[in-house]
């Protein structure tokens, strides 16, 4: 029993990673622009095809986390300014904007499907053996992948308190007017905004099928859910918030599967963001103020 | 708001319209050039696409070879898929669409499992012979007279991995099976045949589709100590867990379904496994590895026709569902041949007696030499690539099923043969 | 001929379902201001509870809850009552006041998590592979199959109108004027006492309603039902009718169930096959994000009729009575 709550902690903090660095990007996009994007993962998936396709023409193994990165980074700047900013432009508010990014979703993901010709590929980075941690039992890849993620957290935790940059970043998500009022360049900041939280979307894409060991139009399907609610539970904007929920719902996911079954680990992940979206602050239905505008 | 309102009415008008016209067209062209149609009710989308593309597989060669022996009492036969999507909601409409639109159809290559309840009555009532994938135990005593089932139920392949196994000598098995419904149609039937042999099940793992990982899954089958571990997922799925049991040390040999012996499945594992998948997977198929004057034939045809197939094509070389589907063609276009007639309601009733076994009749292996033969005269028995056709007074023509290991190139290495006697006489209770 | 009848006949049926599907989310998201993004989970539950209470005992073949014999009017009834109870349960703790994307995200993961709970614990409905062998109410009735299918397709149509004059009734009634109040200004609503809460569940629960009794009719007709029928996109696609048609409205509703479903999302079956097998169908799906995106690109601030309402009533405060509505459906 206790071994098992070990190992189950321990695959919690595998899943915990891949589903932060996803947290992670939704979060600095939340918390600045405020839309509720539901597009992220198809993002995510598209980036992850990058990453396979720069694979078969030769560009290997974990470079293709740069791939992934860029592709990430390039459509969530072409979304963020030639879709979500007309939109906001002709008066869409927080729930149309979430609207938007949904049908959104429905075109990326099926054109995916589309381009894929409903086939899954295979994408291998590196054949691996078990590490033995005391009870846990992961691989390689995967620690690998959890000292990745923590690499994203110190840069990304030093550019908002270290740098001007991260300044302004935090002056816009707290009140976007005052940041203006105060001479901050906000139309470069939403840039920076989509740039960086692309990246991110784009590398835990990448991340994610290095783990899987595939590609295909489902990729990710089931897991924005756990993104979203990692980001949110951790409050818009911030990532070591949103690395603490992503470990609790990684964890919480794990054990579910661990002593219940793995088919309903998703359930309790779900549960865990309804019942996040219900309570957050913030939450409340409101005019349009603060915390409830759109920058775009 | 009115101005708004008009226009889409004058828009519901101009689809309307459209759309008959559109009917029409597919009307008329009956009488311009002798052109029959079988349908693939199948899901070509959705979840189970890969059914549609085990037929596409299968059918595209064998319209070929009819096609390219001068088809069926002068006229050609193409295909057009009718996608059901996996569930009998949207197959209903598009099985009575296909109905009412398409002019000289022959045959339909389906109906699938999900859908079968629904539309093997639509398609009986309608009088259209159809080679149907259904794998419900139902059909084994089926009465509809249009119905005709070339592939085991899915039991009986359930039932072959276990009599495998305890050839095997493996008493502690693990199962691991994806809650999708393909997986889960196979899976009573390995339970309950694992129950009646006595195979102990150790561990009893059910896989949600497209997890980032399945640790906890791995884990608890590691923890069973399995001999060996029966199986059947989707591949993306299989692509994931194995690779994350192999890396976690606890990979035993795998005795996957009939479906896991198709492309995606087999790529997924090899490619998480590497050289252990060569050493530790058997699956169990009904189609002869064997090379046949048969086989020969169909796998020429899949190779002429390589650039319709669903990428990639060799997979359908040795694809078990599309061989079957091949044959399934075969036979339908032979029995046509032998009643000289293109008319459903003629030459349905032909169909076992161009491939059942029978006093003088001459054993053909291909489509061209069937069809030399019956304009000869003769009766003729169609040895397919899947092997022996015998259809009971059901309408079921499974035969034996057969064990393989794969190669690297995916290719099927025969290790032994389970026959349809031994299938038969395992008591199993339900599924 | 007789095939296009048949062909005919089931598109009827999915019409009036799918009108019945529109009314309820008009209902809930034209009055309540609700965005009920798991709306097909309504429907699927009316399906299933019509269903297991008509198959008999669970069995062998296929296992589920509840197996019973009883009669298809029974089922009926019981399908409407499940939609209600589950749109009760839902409700009562979804219907905050949060704001409003929480609130549609919220009711999409919802029923994403009752497909996982379905798929993953068989012994409930059966699992992926759904329950099948539902057999067709009155079938000793001595019609021919064509006779029943235009019969049934009648009989679907009758409940639709049905549906569609309460739904009309209602909004005229004083309780329809008191849910516009809600809808436009809820602060004064709540201030002259009405209860703001008791109002939107109310709504919910009628619209629940509606989508369960869609549900078993269509589980009647076809005569199986498995998760594959109830992906969340569907929700997506009745909405689309409603943004087509025109939000709020419920002629509208009706035409833009005409537009979509029926008439844009059958149409590509009678289109020469073009690419792989399935591409049509991706593109549908695309064609479906696209009419979304144009819509809300179009009037998207007349998506929410609140904010349209509240523009409109500051502008004509003075010069209409009070009590008047700027909405009529």
């Amino acid at each position: 029993m206790g071994s098992t709550l070990v190992s189950a902690i321990g695959f919690g903090v595998v899943l915990a990673s891949i589903i932060a660095i996803a947290a992670m990007g939704f979060t600095i996009q939340f918390g600045l622009t405020n839309v509720l994007n539901l597009s992220f993962g198809a993002v995510m998936t598209v980036a992850a095809f990058a990453a396979y396709l720069a694979n078969r023409h030769g560009v290997g193994g974990w470079s293709g986390l740069g791939v992934g990165g860029a592709a990430g980074a390039a459509l969530t700047l072409a979304l963020g300014r030639g879709v979500f900013r007309p939109y906001a432009r002709r008066g869409a508010h927080l729930f149309e904007m979430m609207m938007v990014t949904l049908g959104l979703s429905l075109i990326v993901n099926y054109a995916i499907q589309a381009l894929s010709h409903n086939n899954i590929y295979q994408f291998v980075v590196l054949p691996s053996t078990p590490l033995h941690l005391g009870s846990i039992l992961i691989t390689h890849t995967q620690l690998i992948i959890v000292f990745i993620a923590i690499g994203v957290l110190i840069a990304l935790i030093s550019l908002l308190q270290l740098t001007k940059v991260g300044k302004a970043l935090r002056a816009m998500a707290a009140d976007p007017d005052l940041a203006r009022a105060c001479g901050i360049r906000t139309g470069r900041i939403v840039v920076l905004t989509w740039l960086l939280s692309g990246f991110l979307c784009g590398l835990a894409g990448v991340v994610y099928i290095i783990n899987a060991q595939s590609v295909g139009y489902t990729t990710g399907q089931l897991f924005l859910p756990l993104v979203v609610a990692a980001a949110i539970l951790g409050g818009a904007g911030s990532p070591l918030g949103a690395v603490a929920a992503s470990l609790m719902m990684g964890i919480v996911t794990e054990i579910v599967a661990a002593f219940g079954s793995e088919a309903y680990s998703t359930v309790a992940g779900f549960g865990i963001l309804v019942v996040v979206l219900l309570s957050r602050p913030g939450a409340v239905r409101g005019g349009e103020t603060g915390h409830t505008q759109l920058t775009l | 708001m009115r101005s708004r309102k008009t226009w889409f009415a004058a828009a519901a008008c101009g689809f309307a319209v459209c759309a008959t016209a559109a009917a029409a067209a597919a009307q008329v062209s009956r009488t311009s050039g002798g052109t029959l149609t079988v349908g693939g009710v199948i899901a070509l989308t959705g979840s189970s696409d890969f059914e549609g593309q085990n037929q596409v597989g299968g059918l595209y060669p064998a319209l070929y070879a009819i096609n390219k022996a001068g088809g069926v009492n002068g006229d050609h036969i193409v295909f057009k898929g009718v996608d059901t999507r996996g569930d009998p909601a949207d197959a209903l409409p598009a099985v009575q669409q296909m109905l009412a639109t398409t002019s000289g159809l022959v045959a339909v290559a389906g109906p699938d499992t999900s859908s079968a309840p629904t539309i093997v009555p639509v398609l009986n009532s309608a009088k259209i012979p159809m080679m149907a994938v259904a794998g419900e135990s139902v059909y084994d005593r089926n009465t509809a007279p249009y119905f005709w089932r070339l592939f085991p139920p899915d039991a009986a392949n359930g039932t072959a991995m276990v009599l495998w196994a305890k050839k095997k000598g493996y008493t502690k098995i693990a199962a691991v099976f994806g809650t999708d419904s393909g997986s889960q149609g196979d899976k009573p039937g390995v339970i309950a045949s694992a129950k009646a042999l006595h195979l102990n099940i150790v561990s009893n793992v059910d896989l949600t589709p497209s997890q980032p990982t399945y640790l906890s899954s791995v884990r608890k089958v590691i923890a069973s100590h399995p001999q060996a571990i029966m199986t059947e997922s989707d591949a993306t799925t299989a692509g994931t867990f194995f690779g994350e049991l192999k890396q976690l040390g606890g990979l035993v040999p795998i005795i996957g379904t009939e479906a896991t012996f198709t492309s995606p499945w087999l790529t997924a594992v090899k490619g998480a496994l590497g050289a252990d998948f060569l050493k530790d997977y058997t699956g169990l198929i009904t189609a002869p590895s064997k090379v046949t004057p048969a086989v020969k034939t169909y796998q020429h045809s899949v190779t002429a026709v390589k650039s319709k197939e669903p990428s990639p094509w060799q997979s359908y070389l040795s694809n078990p569902f599309s061989i079957t589907y091949y044959d399934g063609m075969i036979a339908v276009a032979l029995a046509m041949v032998a009643t000289h007639s293109n008319k459903p309601t003629v030459f349905n009733a032909a169909i076992p007696s161009v491939t059942n076994p029978g006093k003088g009749k001459k054993v053909v292996y291909t489509f061209a030499q069937g069809k030399a033969a019956l304009l000869a005269g003769k009766k003729i028995e169609y040895v397919g690539a899947t092997g022996l056709i015998d259809f009971d007074k059901w309408h079921n023509s499974f035969g034996n099923q057969e064990a393989v290991m794969s190669t690297s190139s995916l290719k099927p290495i025969a290790k032994g043969v389970v026959t349809a006697k031994q299938i038969e006489a395992v008591p199993v209770k339900g599924a | 001929m007789t095939a296009w009848s048949y062909y005919i006949a089931t598109l009827t049926v999915y019409f009036g379902v799918n009108v019945l599907s529109a009314l309820s989310l008009n209902l809930q998201f034209g009055f309540a201001g609700v965005v009920n993004f798991g709306y097909i989970l309504f429907q699927a539950v009316g399906a299933y509870i019509a269903a297991v209470v008509v198959l008999g005992p669970s069995s062998a073949f296929q296992q589920y809850v509840f197996g019973a014999r009883l009669p298809f009017g029974v089922a009926l009834l019981l399908a409407t009552l499940a939609g209600a109870v589950l749109s009760l349960l839902i409700g009562l703790f979804s219907l905050r006041n949060i704001r409003r994307d929480y609130q549609a995200a919220i009711l999409l993961i919802i029923s994403l998590m009752a497909t996982q709970v379905v798929q993953g614990y068989v012994p409930l409905f059966n699992g992926s592979n759904g329950v099948t062998g539902v057999p067709r109410p009155l079938s000793s009735v001595p019609l021919s199959l064509q006779g029943y299918q235009w019969a049934y397709a009648g009989w679907v149509l009758l409940v639709a109108a049905l549906a569609y004059a309460l739904v009309t009734w209602l909004s005229r009634s004083p309780w329809g004027r008191a849910l516009r109040a809600l809808r436009d200004q809820e602060d004064a609503a709540a201030a002259i006492g009405l209860n703001v809460t008791a109002l939107r569940l109310q709504v919910f629960v009628i619209g629940g309603a509606l989508a369960g009794l869609s549900g078993g009719l269509l589980v009647e007709y076809i005569g199986a039902w498995s998760p594959d029928a109830w992906g969340y996109a569907e929700t997506f696609v009745i909405f689309t009718a409603l943004f087509v048609g025109g939000i709020g409205n419920y002629r509208g509703a009706v035409l833009g169930v005409l537009l979509v479903p029926i008439i844009f999302l059958e149409l590509p079956r009678f289109l020469p096959q073009v690419g792989y097998p399935g591409l049509m169908d991706s593109m549908e799906w695309i064609a479906i994000g696209a009419i979304w995106m144009l819509c809300l690109y179009i009037r998207p601030q007349g998506i929410v009729p609140e904010r349209r309402n509240r523009a409109a009533r500051t502008a004509a405060a003075d010069a209409r009575p009070a009590r008047e509505s700027v909405e009529v459906a």
